[in-house]
């Protein structure tokens, strides 16, 4: 088995390597989208409000007026050091400003996942074996309309039932003010501040406000893993394999559940992973809707505020989130598909 | 993102490339097409696409006649002098009610949806504008641009595609100002890349089918080629993604409104924005501000998903879903109902037919056996004093299809003795492979069969599901032709036979599962060492050893193996074969084996069966029927091996016969040299001697053929020759 472990070290160094390239598209991106594009974020921020002159000044100070190339090896240097620059409207190092909200985010994110899967999964499976039922004809139009509802509204009417309403859930920000006095940041994930801290009693306090955004969220993006669930069980469903089962004389149910579910789930992994663009997209509009303290609605207060230094860093580490994620799929696929570590 | 997702399935999936199959050239008329699955579209999908197809006409009606619908505009708050009440529920004068600024909800949905349709027929446009040329240049070149474009767009498309339109919508509010233009502008660029990927992965499975590698072999430029295939296909599978992008861009315009990015709320109205005020105004209880206008996005982006859905299930080969109609299967052919009830010397016995009535009927109806013995030639060979393992007769396999019924297995009647080796073979599409499966009971869902299969004392098509899956396995074994996809590519082998052993035997111990499958894998050549290892591990040759192995770990007494060499190149075969007769021997069981090689079947075959068009047209053994075909069809087959070794049946002019609509009579009559009159009107009747039968008009004793039918089809058969 020895070979085989070093045929999964090669595998993982080689995607490793691919990232490279990623990395760097995704930067020159970000680079392109905030200098190269008509309207420097000065000019977008600023604009009205400086004279002509005022906002030259502005652009030399912030290096805009050097040459393209120079600009672009000054922006790489910033994200490869961790040196993101302080924001402009409060004073804050954007570094941490990614750490503590960054955290947020990824809480929110984690549990809205989780959600999506736990309820996409057995609904796609479900459509998918029993295709062209009521049953399937139920969990796609469940799919369709969860996930043509913007996180937002759904978020809007969750809080008027489960907040206003019937008064059980609190509808905004991450925990009570108490609570969060309390806490110590050690990881600035909160749920997991608590426990190492041995303060079980916040527990609760911080789920109860977890639980709204996440399963709003996770519902929205459960939507398309039911979809894409049903057709992966329906694809397995086709596999030789399959029938080669079914001629040794497997039970039906043994069939669908050992063959057919675990080969729909494999490539179930690399397409959560490509939802990756979904799921960050719609954390910011629920950040925004539960004022969830999260990186998304940061980069909504300083654009409304106009700090480019800001919007600049988090785009930038919005981007190189996305290719951890890719990363880490990368990983899972190497842990659950025997072919991909040969 | 849906669309994502979509494309992503198309991705990992070679088979599916192109989403929808690409189509042949001369079906390749584009606009046609945009409509076909309107129209050709069955069950759930068809019911998807109108009810999807409904909503979104709705909203484009509202926002196109929205002046004349609407009642009053988008941001009035007042009418005949009177300003309207503020944050009032809804009533007879404002169905909707009204905002905190006095203006009327209903009418602010309304210009809503037209604000959303103007955007995103924008953003739609402006994405197929640059999606489409990039995804053809892309998937037409190849090489360094198509690695370097699929790259970029990878990354685009990977980025959370909101917090682009946001960061441009911010970017060209300074410049562009905050209208539709500016929202259009940045729903584009996050949309662009699902076009390339599809029109370049549509390009890319274009290139590869047969009639365009056809077209390009034949000399035509592959521009050429590149415009009148991929067109049609392209035409296809676009109006998928951009109905699916339109419902996402709607939710993307919604999303950016929502957070007061892009829009301007004082130019236009705009459902997301919308909501985001009526947040504050729900948690004072006034409901109806946010409610309508988050319906309104419900119910549009629900309507373009449909339609995307509806298309993509009728289009996607893989969504579509087979007819599963069983078709009505017709009283048989009935046997003796030839032309005349004829006796000559040698016939043992009189059968059914020699009862039945007159030629006049049987002209219409068919024709049957000729004087007979016991069907069932098996018993009179030399080895036909062993009993039959298996003794199928009069079975039937119709497959039920959208074109109606496919008589892949008509009528087939045989046996194989304990130890004994039946080989079956015929060209593709005579119905080998179905026959095998039928014995199994393994044939699809819409399948209907009929006839007898006698196996240990009872009818196996009188067997409930239940009792047909506890024989498969350890009474009937089914050897398959491709072994590299037939074993769970996530599980390791010795999983593939604890499974299979714990199924039959759930009190095996796993002492003994680890013995018996070791046993097993021994006795075909697979050290113990590998037991554990994964399927992808294994060559060709071992993996078919391993489908042997497992299946013989059961014991079955009766196995089918469907051309199980074929995958495997002549050394392997060669071993395979060996491995096969060796273990009949030892175990006794019956093996009916499939091939189209005429080789393998002299060397380990004791009797052969020669299948045409559904129907068994020659059987005996081996040695006999190789040195004294009394078919044509069967002379063909030697006659176009050239000294049995391995090669295919393809010499034979013309092809078999489409079983859909098989042609009447003798169903090889288009291709048989000795094709008369008789051949075209009656299936031939069975003649049998010395357990060697043949069903052929021109094998029947003098007299057999009604007077006057005798001539020859001379023109027919070799029309047919040219054709092929
Ligand atoms: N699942 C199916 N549904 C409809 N028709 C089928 C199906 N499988 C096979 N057929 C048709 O039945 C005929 C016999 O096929 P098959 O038994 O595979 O022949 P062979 O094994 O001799 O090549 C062919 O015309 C084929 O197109
Ligand atoms: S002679 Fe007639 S019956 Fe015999 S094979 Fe030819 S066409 Fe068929
Ligand atoms: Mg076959």
């Amino acid at each position: 088995m020895a070979s085989t472990s070093g045929s999964l070290r090669r595998y993982l160094l080689t995607r490793l390597a691919l990232v490279v390239p990623m990395v760097f598209i995704l930067l020159t991106m970000v680079f392109v989208l905030l200098r190269v594009a008509p309207g420097n974020p000065i000019v977008a921020a600023l604009g009205g409000h400086l004279s002509p002159s005022q906002l030259a000044a502005r652009e030399r100070a912030a290096g805009y007026d050097k040459p393209l190339v120079v600009q672009y090896g000054e922006y790489l240097r910033q994200v490869f050091t961790g040196h993101f620059g302080t924001t402009l409207t409060d004073q804050r190092p954007v570094t941490q400003v990614i750490a503590q909200n960054g955290a947020a985010t990824l809480e929110l994110t984690v549990a809205a996942m989780l959600v999506a899967l736990a309820v996409g999964i057995p609904l796609g499976m479900l459509a998918g074996r029993l295709r062209d039922t009521w049953v399937d004809a139920g969990a796609r139009g469940f799919g369709i309309v969860i996930y043509a509802a913007p996180v937002f509204f759904l978020g809007l009417l969750a809080q008027l039932v489960f907040g206003t309403y019937l008064g059980w859930l609190p509808t905004s920000s991450q925990a009570s003010v108490l609570v969060q006095a309390t806490l110590q940041p050690h990881t600035n994930i909160l749920l997991l501040d608590a426990m190492i801290d041995g303060q079980w009693g916040d527990i609760p306090n911080l789920l109860a406000h977890l639980v709204m955004p996440a399963v709003t969220l996770g519902l929205v993006i459960s939507g398309v893993v039911v979809r894409l669930v049903r057709v992966n069980v329906i694809q397995a469903m086709k596999g030789d394999y399959i029938e080669a089962a079914r001629a040794r004389g497997l039970r039906e149910r043994d069939v669908v559940v050992r063959h057919a579910f675990k080969n729909a789930l494999v490539p179930i992994v690399t397409v959560t992973g490509l939802q990756a663009a979904l799921l960050l997209s719609g954390a910011v509009l629920t950040e925004e809707t539960f004022n969830w303290p999260g990186i998304g609605n940061e980069l909504i207060y300083y654009l409304e505020n106009r700090d480019y230094i800001a919007v600049q860093g988090i785009i930038t580490v919005f981007a190189l989130a996305v290719v951890a994620i890719s990363l880490l799929i990368d990983f899972i696929n190497a842990w659950v598909d025997p072919r991909v570590r040969y | 993102m849906t669309t994502g997702a979509v494309v992503q399935e198309q991705r990992d999936e070679p088979g599916l490339a192109a989403g929808p199959r690409a189509l042949g050239p001369g079906r390749a008329r584009g606009v046609r097409h945009l409509v076909a699955p309107l129209l050709s579209a069955r069950g759930l999908p068809r019911w998807l696409l109108w009810t999807g197809l409904a909503l979104t006409s709705l909203f484009v009606v509202l926002a196109v006649f929205a002046p004349l619908v609407s009642p009053y505009g988008f941001n009035q708050y007042m009418a005949h002098g009177a300003r309207f009440p503020q944050q009032a529920g809804p009533s007879a004068a404002h169905w909707f009610g009204t905002t905190v600024q006095s203006e009327d909800v209903l009418s602010r949905v309304i210009y809503g949806a037209r604000t959303s349709i103007e955007v995103v027929v924008l953003a739609v446009c402006f994405s197929l504008v640059i999606g489409v040329p990039l995804g053809l240049v892309s998937g037409y070149f190849g090489g360094w641009v198509d690695r370097g474009l699929v790259l970029v767009n990878d990354s685009v498309f990977a980025f959370p595609y909101l917090l682009l339109a946001i960061v441009i919508a911010f970017l060209l509010q300074g410049s562009v100002g905050g209208g539709v233009v500016t929202a259009a502008i940045a729903i584009t660029v996050v949309y662009v890349p699902q076009y390339f990927r599809v029109v370049r992965s549509t390009v890319l499975s274009v290139r590869e089918e047969p009639y365009v590698e056809a077209a390009r072999a034949l000399g035509a430029r592959p521009r050429t080629v590149i415009r009148r295939y991929v067109f049609a296909n392209v035409v296809q599978s676009v109006p998928v993604v951009a109905s699916l992008n339109a419902a996402d861009a709607i939710l993307t315009l919604a999303g950016l409104s929502f957070l007061g990015i892009g829009m301007d709320p004082s130019a236009a109205a705009e459902w997301g924005y919308d909501v985001s005020r009526g947040i504050a105004d729900a948690q004072a209880g006034y409901w109806w501000t946010g409610l309508f206008p988050g319906l309104a996005i419900i119910l549009l982006v629900t309507g373009l998903t449909l339609v995307g859905e509806g298309l993509n299930d009728s289009l996607n080969p893989v969504l579509r879903r087979p007819a599963h109609r069983r078709p009505l299967l017709p009283a048989p052919e009935v046997p003796g109902a030839g032309a005349g009830s004829l006796a000559h010397e040698g016939l043992t016995s009189a059968g059914p037919g020699l009862s039945l009535p007159d030629a006049g009927l049987a002209l219409q109806g068919g024709a049957g056996a000729v004087g007979l013995e016991q069907a069932g030639p098996g018993q009179v060979d030399g080895r036909g004093a062993a009993s039959p393992v298996i003794a199928v007769s009069g079975l039937r396999a119709w497959y039920g299809t959208e074109r109606g019924p496919v008589r892949a297995v008509d009528g087939v009647s045989f046996q194989v003795a304990e130890g004994e080796t039946l080989g079956l073979v015929g060209e593709s599409g005579c119905g080998k492979s179905t026959l095998g499966r039928a014995l199994l009971g393994l044939l699809p869902e819409g399948t209907s069969c009929d006839g007898e299969i006698r196996f240990g004392g009872r009818d196996l098509l009188a067997a409930s599901a239940a009792e047909m899956r506890a024989m498969r396995g350890p009474a009937l074994g089914l050897i398959f032709q491709e072994p590299m996809t037939r074993l769970d590519p996530l599980m390791r082998v010795s999983e593939h036979f604890a499974e299979a052993l714990k199924a039959h035997e759930p009190d095996i111990s796993e002492q003994e599962v680890r013995e018996r499958s070791l046993e097993a894998l021994g006795s075909v050549g697979i050290p113990p060492t590998r037991f554990t290892n994964y399927p992808h591990e294994f060559s060709g040759g071992m993996r078919q050893r391993v489908m042997i192995a497992l299946a013989l770990v059961l014991r079955p007494r009766f196995i089918v193996a469907d051309e199980p060499t074929t995958a495997l190149d002549v050394l392997v075969e060669a071993q395979i074969l060996e491995l096969l007769s060796q273990l009949r021997a030892r175990t006794g069981a019956g093996l009916l084996l499939i091939t189209h090689n005429l080789g393998i079947v002299a060397e380990s075959c004791d009797r052969v069966a020669v299948m045409y068009g559904g129907r068994i047209v020659e059987q005996g053994p081996v040695r006999d029927v190789f040195a004294h075909p009394q078919h044509p069809y069967t002379e063909a087959l030697l006659g176009s091996t050239i000294s049995l070794s391995t090669r295919t049946l393809r010499s034979i002019p013309g092809a078999p016969p489409d079983l859909h609509q098989p042609p009447p009579g003798c169903r090889f009559h288009p291709r048989c040299p000795l094709a008369m009159e008789v051949c075209r009107a009656l299936s031939p009747p069975l003649v049998s001697r010395q357990g060697h039968s043949v069903e052929c008009w021109a094998r029947t004793p003098p007299g057999t053929v009604p007077p006057g039918q005798d001539a020859r089809l001379l023109i027919e058969s070799g029309s047919v020759a040219d054709e092929a």
